[in-house]
């Protein structure tokens, strides 16, 4: 074998092994939604449901974190976005001996930690509140302890600098040529921005725009010290998460994987069919007249696209009619069986145990089958068990939603209904 | 003197509604949204906690108390160190260099990869696969790795099955889990960056070393890492200061036992209502992670200029 | 014509930090005129430009335009209009767009603007093109969308910044026609930004010949070629060949120099420096390529040089003869092409002379560095 070969086979398990460290786990993830079983798994796959998705549009703590996100997210587009620009149109501008310093400045939010960022807005804008003698539960009072308006001043401290950077990047080709040219025609400096900067800002003020949502939308380091009162998305994802998982969150994850999958392609294709056409207009390429669509036509992007729309519009169609109740009645009976197993395999295993432990001596024996899992374990000190509970996240996860769980027939009846 | 002449070319250059919009706007951003806020948690973290009626009296000066805590904990003779925090956070330093190691190693090779066969059709669909996880929530990326890492998740599972181990291994206790989400929640901000300085290589300077006789390493090591450095102290620098203020990978992955230096600054502030000794354990996060960074640039010789590129 | 706008420079400085970019600048042009600032990169001759458009204020002196000073006046409220040197037309705008900018930001009813654009566009030949966009016309139609652009303020005064530099050289000479006489139908003043001192002289009623930030000589084309005021402006405005010496005799305006290789040589003193020089001084005479001739040896005229012939290039419409004078001397002559062969000399010495009336004297200095 050559060398080549070599390094060829090396490099597709290197990227073999890093895509499936990046994708791996939203795939399974994403599978989890459409599992039964009440804990998040696809390995033992008891039914193919749509239940979760069901539980998560009841959810009401997620739409009202919904809710609250989108706002916070446009508020804190309108004020990045402006920022941003302002500050980088300002570094176009600023004396050389300060550049260095003053792009070090906006610059360095990015680099501090989302924490400090959340902590120093809240504590800063409570002490400005008492310093301008607001503390009389005034608006302004109000407005200093709100956590929206508190959340997108903490966002755009930071998401700031990201739209500024975007904005450099498409400034570093503007001329400054075509201002000094519209104000030489007579245009004030107003109009010079209004009709030649911002029209050329246009792209990347979108991309910024996007940019900074997205950014805001998953936004929990600083969100969460300065959300106070209210609630977003990340901040309600994570209470959950940390007091118990279940599949609702994968649901959840798996319409953000397919929005975001349909967004990518989307804007794939747009871009590729911008440049086909450019292509035909230089000449460069002819317009096909194919069987297909014309924005089809040498567009693989667009192609997956209309394929991942159609799936997601199959699904939809199908969890309209689908029931798993039969195969869940099947699996509840099939789980009884194996715990009434278990039971008796593990009362056998006691009973020997007892025996010898009573030949042994007087010792204490664990009655609670409930620790059973503990014991079996047996890796750890039990201290480690008694002090912290979400150690063990299936625990909590099946006391928090028994009724919505695997076990069947009892899941109520108006989750069904509903849509 | 000399300020007023640029502030006027300033508004010469910009009219007066355009140049007071950029300076009102960059102002308020640079003032009151970083500046201040930043030095009101300084001052905040040399202040007794104290009960709202007191604030502003004469019990109101300036204390280092909340920094000792830190040091010597509620300890006040300060014979004993308080171990608890202190390794938290020396833990939470090493670690975050780890992780960032950890994605140097492994995004290089990518970034060598896409950046060299730029505008091939392989490259462009791996760039697309790239940026999805990118705009997944940092919690939902979190939650994914649980569900896997999990005592009955699918890593155990299939370990079992193949009969590895015979029990569930605990990678949450252990810590695996904590410091595969880490590396995991951020290796997107050193592959771009990484990539983006490759991509501006120029090809024939390979070619030329390798038509000289320059082995693969030697390549690497005299051309391509040199011209790379900008792009991967700049990732570096992001990993780490993200990693190191990371809350939603530890809150979710994190073992019982073992915390995260951002967890003790949550805790003081949501769960003690303590800002002022959570305002201190920030300050402190936040200084010594920026001497870290400022020095590896300063060994690296890499200009803030570089950062953000 | 004199119904335009004159423009005045009253002893104007220019400076970045420590840097003097131009100094004590004392221009007059008249109202009507085509005027152009001709000069190596980096003269200050944009900066110049830029002074009198508006976008930099001069550190010292005045700027007028038609008798006003210009002090504190932005750009956008002054009378004149700047074609760039890359043009700068609008990307994203249609041609029309492009053309009626100025009366856009007046308040101009798209009709107005509209009607208005076509108009100019027919005066640039250009009609029927205003929906396109300016990434879809050639070089030479956009250099005339950003004359009809700027043309359509009405400006008193037009400043055109080597507009031409990107065009390649047929066009190049074509517009060179078209913009005179542009000028000549609108009768407004021109101040032309230039390098190339063909379009200068071509063109201009009065040339400015500028170097590293001072004005040497102002004058029209015929002067400035003959008469060249100062080293500078002899070498940098085409073909000389320069003599070094010493004054050794003045009568009135004609003057002998004794040069350094080529013995005792007659010419005309410049006539900025009739009467300023002396005998003894240092002194350069430029003698012009096409102002040389063979023929008989006589040193008593003080006008002829004895070189050897080394090679010579054939350029067409004329010759170029390279010859070696006394101590290595390097001579140029040029002769027009009329079916004479000159092969058979190569390496023969012959006698170079030339007419006293033709070469300038002047007291010693820098040449172009071209």
């Amino acid at each position: 074998m050559s060398t080549a070969s070599i390094i060829r086979i090396a490099l597709f398990a290197y990227l073999a092994i890093f895509f499936s460290y990046l994708l791996g786990p939203l795939v399974v993830m994403s599978l989890t939604a459409f599992n039964s079983a009440a804990f998040p798994s696809v390995s033992p796959w008891a039914c193919y449901t749509y239940e979760w998705f069901d539980v998560l549009f009841n959810d009401k703590h997620i739409k009202e974190g919904i809710y609250y996100s989108v706002i916070i997210g446009l508020g804190t587009v309108a004020l990045s976005v402006s920022m941003g620009l302002a500050a980088s149109i300002v570094l176009t501008q600023v004396w050389a001996k300060f550049r260095s310093t003053y792009y070090t400045l906006i610059i360095a939010p990015i680099l501090v930690p989302g924490v400090v960022l959340g902590i120093s807005t809240l504590v800063f804008w409570d002490r400005f509140g008492d310093f301008i003698r607001a503390g009389d539960g005034s608006m302004l009072d109000g407005l200093f302890h709100n956590g929206i308006f508190l959340t997108i001043l903490g966002q755009s401290s930071f998401i700031a600098s990201y739209c500024m950077l975007v904005f450099v990047a498409r400034l570093q080709r503007f001329d400054p040529g075509l201002t000094e040219a519209a104000l030489d025609l007579g245009a004030t400096h107003t109009q010079a921005f209004r009709k030649i900067l911002l029209p050329f800002m246009r792209p990347a003020i979108a991309s910024a725009s996007v940019l900074a949502f997205l950014a805001s939308f998953e936004n929990y380091n600083t969100t969460t010290f300065t959300i106070v009162k209210y609630k977003t998305l990340t901040t309600v994802l994570a209470q959950k998460v940390r007091l118990g998982i279940n599949p609702s969150i994968s649901a959840l994850a798996f319409i953000i994987i397919m929005m975001t999958i349909i967004l990518a392609l989307g804007f794939e294709t747009y871009r590729r069919n911008n440049a086909r056409k450019e292509a035909v207009r230089l000449g460069k390429a002819k317009e096909s007249k194919g069987f297909l669509p014309g924005f089809l036509t040498g567009n693989p992007a667009a192609i997956v696209l209309v394929l991942v729309s159609f799936v997601v519009i199959s699904m939809i169609g199908t969890a309209q009619s689908y029931s798993p109740q039969q195969c869940k009645a099947e699996v509840l009976a099939a789980k009884k069986a194996e715990v009434a197993k278990a039971i008796k395999a593990l009362k056998l295993k006691r009973t020997i145990k007892q025996q010898s432990d009573s030949l042994k001596g007087p010792d204490i024996f664990t009655p609670d089958p409930a620790n059973k899992k503990g014991s079996f374990g047996g890796v750890f000190d039990p201290n480690n068990l008694t002090n912290e509970e979400p150690a063990k996240p299936e625990a909590p996860a099946a006391n928090k939603k028994p009724a919505s769980g695997a076990f069947g027939g009892v899941f109520d009846p108006n989750n069904l209904q509903k849509d | 003197m000399k300020k007023k002449m640029i502030f006027s070319e300033f508004f010469r250059n910009n009219g007066v509604i355009m140049g007071s919009a950029l300076m009102g706007l960059v102002g308020f951003w640079l003032i009151f949204l970083v500046i201040l806020p930043q030095l009101s948690m300084l001052d905040y973290s040399f202040r007794f906690n104290l009960p709202p009626a007191d604030v502003g009296t004469a019990k109101d000066v300036y204390t280092l108390s909340n920094y000792e805590h830190l040091l010597y904990g509620s300890d006040k003779t300060h014979a004993t160190f308080n171990t608890v925090d202190l390794m938290v956070f020396v833990r939470t330093i090493i670690a975050a260099i780890m992780v960032t190691l950890f994605n140097i190693v492994l995004c290089y090779p990518l970034a060598y990869f896409l950046g060299q066969s730029k505008g091939s059709g392989l490259a462009r669909l791996l760039v697309v696969l790239l940026i999805i996880p990118y705009w997944i929530n940092e919690i939902l990326r979190a939650f994914a790795l649980r569900i896997i890492f999990g005592d009955s998740g699918l890593l155990n599972e299939t370990l079992m099955l193949l009969h590895l181990t015979k029990e569930p291994i605990d990678f949450i206790r252990q810590d695996i889990a904590l410091y595969a989400g880490l590396g995991y929640a951020y290796i997107l901000l050193m592959l771009f960056p990484m990539y983006n300085v490759i991509e501006s290589l120029d090809r024939n300077q390979i070619e030329a070393a390798r038509d000289m006789g320059a082995s693969w390493t030697r390549i690497h090591r005299r051309i391509v890492i040199p011209h790379a450095k900008p792009g991967i102290v700049s990732g570096a620098t992001m990993v780490f200061m993200l990693s190191a203020g990371a809350l939603a990978a530890p809150q979710i992955l994190g073992g019982p036992s073992s915390l995260w230096f951002t967890q003790l600054v949550y805790q003081w502030f949501n769960d003690s209502l303590n800002w002022q000794q959570g305002a201190a354990y920030a300050i402190v996060l936040l200084i010594s992670t920026i001497l870290i960074v400022l020095t590896v640039m300063r060994i690296f010789k890499v200009n803030m200029g570089d950062i953000g590129k | 014509m004199s119904s335009g706008v004159a423009v005045d420079l009253e002893n104007v400085w220019i400076k970045f930090g420590d840097f003097v970019a131009v100094r004590e600048a004392n221009v007059n042009i008249n109202g009507g005129d085509f005027f152009s600032f001709l000069g190596p990169s980096g003269c200050g001759k944009t900066t110049i430009l830029r002074a009198v458009s508006g976008f930099l204020e001069p550190s010292d002196g005045r700027v007028l335009i038609g008798g006003n000073n210009m002090a504190g006046i932005g750009p956008n409220k002054r009378p004149t209009a700047l074609i760039f040197q890359n043009l700068a037309l609008f990307p994203l705008m249609k041609i029309w767009e492009n053309i009626s900018f100025s009366m856009e930001v007046a308040g101009a009813s798209a009709k107005e603007r509209r009607k208005r654009a076509d108009e100019l566009l027919d005066m640039i030949a250009l009609e029927g093109q205003g929906d396109k966009l300016p990434s879809e016309l050639s070089g030479g139609q956009k250099q005339r969308v950003a004359i009809a652009r700027a043309l359509c303020a009405n400006p008193d005064v037009l400043l055109l910044d080597e507009p031409l530099s990107a065009l390649d050289l047929k066009l190049r000479q074509h517009m060179r026609t078209e913009l005179r006489e542009i000028q000549q139908r609108v009768g407004i003043t021109f101040i032309y930004i230039t390098h190339d001192q063909g379009e200068a002289l071509t063109m201009s009623d009065n040339v400015a010949v500028m170097k590293a930030g001072v004005i040497d000589q102002i004058d029209n084309g015929h002067e400035i070629y003959d008469r060249p005021a100062t080293p500078f402006v002899a070498s940098f405005v085409g073909e000389n060949n320069v003599f070094r010496g010493k004054i050794s005799q003045i009568s009135g305006s004609e003057a002998v120099i004794s040069s350094n290789r080529s013995g005792e040589l007659r010419a005309q003193i410049t006539p900025s420096q009739v009467g300023k020089m002396n005998v003894g001084d240092d002194a350069m005479m430029f003698v012009r390529p096409e102002a040389l001739a063979l023929g008989e040896s006589d040193p008593a005229s003080k006008t002829t040089v004895s070189a050897k012939v080394l090679n010579e290039e054939f350029e067409g419409a004329s010759f170029s003869v390279f010859l070696e004078g006394d101590g290595g001397k390097q001579i140029k002559m040029a002769m027009p092409n009329l079916g004479q062969k000159l092969e058979g000399h190569t390496g023969e010495t012959l006698s170079v002379h030339y007419d006293a009336n033709n070469a300038v004297v002047m007291p010693a200095g820098e040449l172009a560095s071209e």
